[in-house]
């Protein structure tokens, strides 16, 4: 990163008041934006009646793990996780599959209507979700997956971005890698899975932290599909549970230590993966 | 989209092909020195046609997205034009012309409710791209610049927030808004500022999904920008600087113009992310008050499934498709303005 990153952008003058200000602003700007979720996880731990104290109560007496016991209680929440975690990864799997295969067709093949169908492709990417869910959700109702897991994940096993992505990176593989595997004698899809995927893992690796974090966040199609059968719901839809449970009384707790649980996922595995993140842009960088 | 809204760094990859937006320019960077596709050649002389793997590659992917996604856009635009009960089969539709359309633009409730979703989605939107675009590209400087330290950590931060999902992103903030007992009218009274209502009243309602909003997704278009600026080459800066430009002449004269593109890109993801709030909405407003958060996702949701309204749901979802592809074409053809004015 860092050969990148020589932008000297700030370089022409050496005022240190400047650098201060800058500093300054820097640590400003990450507190403001890591301050809901610092309170959102200082409040999962304060007691009912903490919570409620007019002025507010920023720190807990003491570390109080009750609510995390009871959001367990309400919702299920071993259950919820499950389907999360099934929901987010077979998604994911089947991304990566759909994906590696069009991106390797759409960048190494020649053939007759290929840049059209790309395009038809890719301006998918473009259309809000809510522009298809009525007759998407007949649709899946008329399949027979209406209020289960399947319905909630065999629309999204394929989508235009992980085409997109994986096209542009494919491309880069160079061809003379391929051809030899031809001549090897491997068929063309042992040659997508073991000669292209370990050719582009950053990118595989990077597409793989957005679609299973798309999906474990993902609301509006659950809440559609499943259409009020709780034991299918993801933990995205449960927490809304919560929020109705013992309404307007002393729930802050315990809605917050829903939303921590259902954050530590998706924000510990982009903390694993924000290499390859940045792998990604970086070479994206040099490629262009 | 929202598949790619979802993944939305990607379009951080962007070298000039995606910045560019759907378009689609073969070759690209690799075509070098070879042939294009030398590999051709080679498979024709070997003994299986070609056009077998090319069905087998394509088919998960392309039958997946025209069943699931082509398939339900035509039948939204064929519905807006059907009487139909979205708990019925699509044999049950009868033809009504413009009936639905004619029924959003009338005095009827439903109309009356549309208009004003519509309204509302249309501020949200603008709103929210007028506030994110300067904002990414004064915290993209902030992560770019090696002056001083603490860039890398800022990103970290920044994008964490993205990571977050949104209903989460509603619960917590619908507590940091609390009038009495959240924190945010405590921080805003050392500055002397009144308490306000925030979510509780109409006049600041949407604003303040607006800003939640920009907190969660600012992350990602900073980094968007960071990749842009990655894109401007260095002897740039060097030139300006020897022709005495100070640095707020350089960011003018150099950074922004040579970021006009992905602004062009930011500001389209932006729209097409904007128009997709929902769970704020859905779970801590109920499009109130006074229906001053009434968004179209969430509207076009509650009359299309909720009310079963299928064909009138349908003529709601046609318009806002149709008012994106307007903002968006508006927004190309902005940003082709300014290129031929240089």
């Amino acid at each position: 990163m860092s050969s990148v990153r020589k932008g000297r952008l700030f370089r022409a003058s050496k005022a240190r008041p400047l650098d201060a200000l800058l500093l300054g602003g820097i640590v400003l700007v990450a507190v403001v934006s890591a301050f809901p979720l610092i309170w959102m996880v200082l409040s999962s731990f304060k007691t009912p009646a903490e919570s409620m104290q007019v002025p507010p109560v920023w720190i807990p007496e003491s570390v109080n793990f009750q609510a995390y016991g009871e959001v367990a209680s309400v919702i299920n929440a071993g259950r919820s996780f499950w389907n999360s975690a099934v929901i987010a990864t077979t998604t994911t799997l089947g991304i990566l599959i759909t994906s590696l295969m069009a991106g390797y067709a759409f960048a190494k093949y020649r053939f007759r209507g290929r840049d059209l169908l790309f395009a038809a492709v890719i301006a998918t990417m473009f259309l809000p979700p809510i522009v298809t869910l009525i007759p998407l959700y007949r649709l899946v109702g008329s399949i027979g997956l209406n209020a289960s897991l399947a319905g909630v994940i065999v629309p999204n096993l394929a989508n235009a971005f992980g085409v997109f992505l994986m096209r542009q990176f494919i491309a880069g593989v160079p061809d003379d890698l391929i051809d030899a595997a031809r001549v090897d004698g491997a068929s063309e899809l042992r040659i997508v899975f073991t000669v292209v995927a370990p050719a582009v893992v950053p990118a595989i690796a990077a597409l793989a932290l957005f679609a299973f974090v798309y999906h474990w966040n993902t609301y509006l199609w659950p809440l559609t599909v499943l259409q009020g059968q709780v034991d299918s719901y993801p933990i995205v839809l449960s927490l809304s549970r919560l929020l109705s449970y013992n309404r307007g009384a002393m729930n802050t707790g315990l809605v917050m230590a829903g939303a921590t649980m259902a954050v530590l996922p998706p924000l510990v595995m982009f903390l694993l993966l924000q290499r390859f993140f940045v792998d990604s842009i970086v070479s994206s960088g040099v490629k262009g | 989209m929202p598949r790619l809204t979802a993944y939305r760094s990607w379009n951080a990859l962007p070298n000039k092909e995606n910045t560019a937006g759907p378009c689609v320019r073969s070759g690209g960077p690799q075509a070098r020195r070879s042939s294009p596709q030398p590999h051709l050649q080679n498979k024709s002389a070997m003994t299986h046609s070609p056009r077998t793997p090319i069905l087998v590659m394509l088919a998960p992917a392309v039958s997946l997205v025209g069943v699931f996604i082509f398939l339900p856009m035509l039948l939204t635009i064929w519905l807006s034009f059907q009487a139909w009960s979205t708990q019925t089969g699509f044999g049950s539709t009868r033809f009504v012309g413009l009936q639905n359309y004619a029924d959003l633009l009338s005095p009827l409730s439903v109309g009356r409710d549309f208009r004003q979703a519509f309204w509302n989605t249309a501020f949200y939107t603008a709103l929210s791209v007028i506030v994110i675009l300067p904002l990414s590209v004064a915290l993209g400087l902030m992560v770019y610049q090696t002056r001083v330290a603490g860039g890398h950590v800022l990103r970290t931060v920044l994008f964490s927030t993205y990571m977050v999902p949104m209903i989460a992103v509603a619960l917590v903030w619908s507590k940091l808004y609390s009038p009495n007992e959240g924190p945010l009218n405590q921080i805003i009274g050392w500055f002397g500022f009144d308490r306000q209502l925030w979510l509780s009243s109409p006049d600041t309602a949407l604003a303040s999904i607006v800003l939640l909003n920009v907190w969660q997704q600012v992350g990602y278009f900073t980094v968007l920008v960071i990749a842009g600026l990655t894109q401007i080459p260095t002897s740039l800066y060097e030139a300006a600087r020897i022709d005495g430009a100070n640095p707020v002449q350089s960011f003018f004269g150099v950074t922004l113009p040579l970021l006009r593109r992905t602004l062009l890109f930011s500001a389209v993801i932006a729209v097409i992310n904007a128009v997709q709030v929902f769970e704020p909405v859905a779970l801590i407003t109920q499009g109130g008050p006074a229906n001053s958060t009434n968004v179209l996702t969430y509207y076009i949701r509650r009359v299309g499934i909720e009310r079963a309204q299928g064909g009138l749901g349908s003529a709601m979802a046609v318009t806002l498709m149709l008012a994106l592809i307007v903002v968006i074409v508006a927004l190309f053809a902005f940003a082709r303005r300014g290129d031929d004015d240089k």
